[in-house]
């Protein structure tokens, strides 16, 4: 393995009628603060925080977590993923991620910002034993240059792979690069400066959900524009463009509320971070 | 004089990429009919732009190098090569509907594949998307009629391009509507466009496979939910 900038190994666990963090490793400048429990559930919440403040050119950060059976975890980070000129010397960021049977995931990092110059790859390989359930987020968000304009960063990769029982079931990869593309005309952002993406899998994510979750997250709204579809087993992507941050979480929240209550009849989370 | 070889593999390279040729195309807008819905692709100027974002964000990075490495891996004899890329080029196309369409489009070219020529391994294929092993995709399908063919690489993956976009331009003069010399004219100034993906293809990383855009994307998924829809993707 290459020098890394920051690596992290989380377990969980399930252990008596809650979920623990039984591993939490850090190296460099990734850490994780203590877990957290939101509320009375036994699920906690882990806080990824990177030392740096952001990332630079070069920079390598790579995070393994696993969860076993029947184990429950909320992932987020501290704050914005801050991406800083690295044109030519990419930040590489790879997450490997194993679910075992009956355990879920709910991983609602923060926002990337991509500043002047910035090359950012993230890669994400998620590994799943049925009956386990993911929700999967990014958020991808402009920096301001010194000039006032949007838009100057160099490229933005996000690939991710997802395996149900070894089996590819999802193959995303998305690519932004304004110097080489119309990056807000027809077919890429279409006038937009944010793009979000959430990706769950469970067995209860049926049509019928999907059609409620459409219903519910008012699709006619201008502000954003949503795209929802099922995968090819008991899933759904939901893509957004929007003209903030804040407009693209109101709808990730809206959406992991109603999972959360419908699924697992817990109540709605509040990260609490500001 | 023409060689005979070579106008008989040029007259079933017509009759493949002839819109006559019953592969269900002509079904399909693949997210074109959200962008006419929604008063963004509303004449040749703004059509003519949708298809180059489309031909150049998407169909170079799915289809068109998914049917330069099924070539290439027919070539080499690889199979278990081009089961894998089955299942990659499916499982990346984040929409339902344009996956079913290109799923669709794969089993009639298939059949007629199967029935029109005699190759044993693209019978092959047929059964595994039978039996679920696989998906289908219809630039993995080309891709092995045309290597049956022996028509050379960079004619196959231009070839799959221009029926694609052919079947795209009629598609979008029946629903924007455009006229019909529009629509050719359109076709004739795609030409430079074409040649250039080609070039593009040849040159990508097999890691580059299923570079999608965003608005693209989501018009595709947006379809689903259109009020009233003259075509299935």
């Amino acid at each position: 393995m290459a020098e890394l900038t920051g690596f992290l190994r989380i377990e969980a666990r399930k252990h008596r009628e809650k979920s623990i963090a039984s591993e939490i490793y850090s190296q460099g400048a990734w850490k994780v603060n203590p877990p957290i429990y939101l509320d009375s559930s036994g699920q906690p919440c882990l806080y990824m925080v990177s030392l740096g403040g952001g990332y630079a050119g070069g920079d390598r950060y790579k995070a393994e977590i696993r969860l076993s059976e029947q184990a429950e975890l909320l992932l987020t980070t501290l704050s914005s993923n801050k991406i800083f000129r690295s044109r030519g010397k990419p930040v590489i960021q790879e997450i490997d991620i194993y679910l075992a049977r009956g355990s879920v995931l709910e991983y609602l990092p923060d926002n990337t910002i991509a500043y002047q110059d910035a090359h950012y790859e993230q890669s994400t390989v998620i590994r799943m034993e049925s009956g386990a359930t993911l929700i999967y987020t990014d958020l991808i968000t402009p920096g301001w240059a010194p000039d006032g304009s949007v838009f100057r960063y160099d490229t933005l990769k996000l690939r991710t792979e997802i395996y149900l029982d070894d089996h590819l079931v999802v193959f995303d990869h998305i690519r932004l690069c304004p110097g080489a593309q119309n990056i807000q005309g027809i077919g890429l952002l279409e006038g937009y400066t944010h793009y979000g993406s959430m990706i769950v899998i469970g067995q209860q994510a049926t049509p019928e959900f999907l059609d409620k979750l459409h219903e519910s997250l008012d699709v006619g709204q201008s502000q954003v524009r949503l795209g929802l579809s099922m995968l090819m087993i008991p899933g759904f992507t939901l893509r957004i463009l929007a003209f903030s941050t804040q407009a693209i979480e109101s709808v990730f929240q809206s959406c992991h509320r109603m999972i959360r209550e419908e699924w697992f009849e817990k109540q709605p989370i509040s990260f609490r971070k500001y | 004089m023409l060689n005979t070889d070579t106008s008989l593999s040029l007259l079933s390279l017509l009759q493949l990429c002839d819109s006559n040729f019953p592969t269900g195309a002509f079904s399909h807008s693949f997210g074109l009919e959200t962008y006419i819905q929604d008063d963004k692709v509303m004449s040749k100027q703004t059509f003519s732009e949708w298809l180059q974002v489309y031909l150049q964000e998407q169909l170079v990075y799915t289809d068109g190098l998914a049917c330069r490495l099924t070539y290439e891996a027919l070539e080499e004899g690889k199979l278990e090569t081009i089961w894998a890329l089955d299942r990659k080029i499916c499982v990346q196309n984040q929409a339902a509907e344009t996956r079913e369409g290109n799923k669709r489009m794969a089993e009639r070219m298939l059949y007629l594949g199967t029935e029109l020529y005699s190759s044993p391994t693209l019978a092959l294929y047929r059964e595994r998307i039978r039996d679920k092993e696989c998906w289908g995709h219809s630039s993995i399908v080309f891709a092995w009629i045309t290597h049956h063919l022996k028509i050379p690489k960079s004619v196959a993956i231009i070839s799959y391009l221009y029926a694609s976009v052919a079947s795209l331009i009629q598609n979008g003069v029946r629903a924007i509507p455009l006229g019909q010399t529009e629509g050719q004219r359109l076709f004739q100034e795609l030409q430079a466009p074409l040649i250039h993906a080609v070039e593009q293809i040849n040159g990508l990383d097999p890691e580059d496979l299923g570079i999608t855009s965003p608005g693209l994307e989501l018009s595709q998924m947006r379809h689903e939910r259109l009020g009233y829809r003259l075509f299935m993707s």
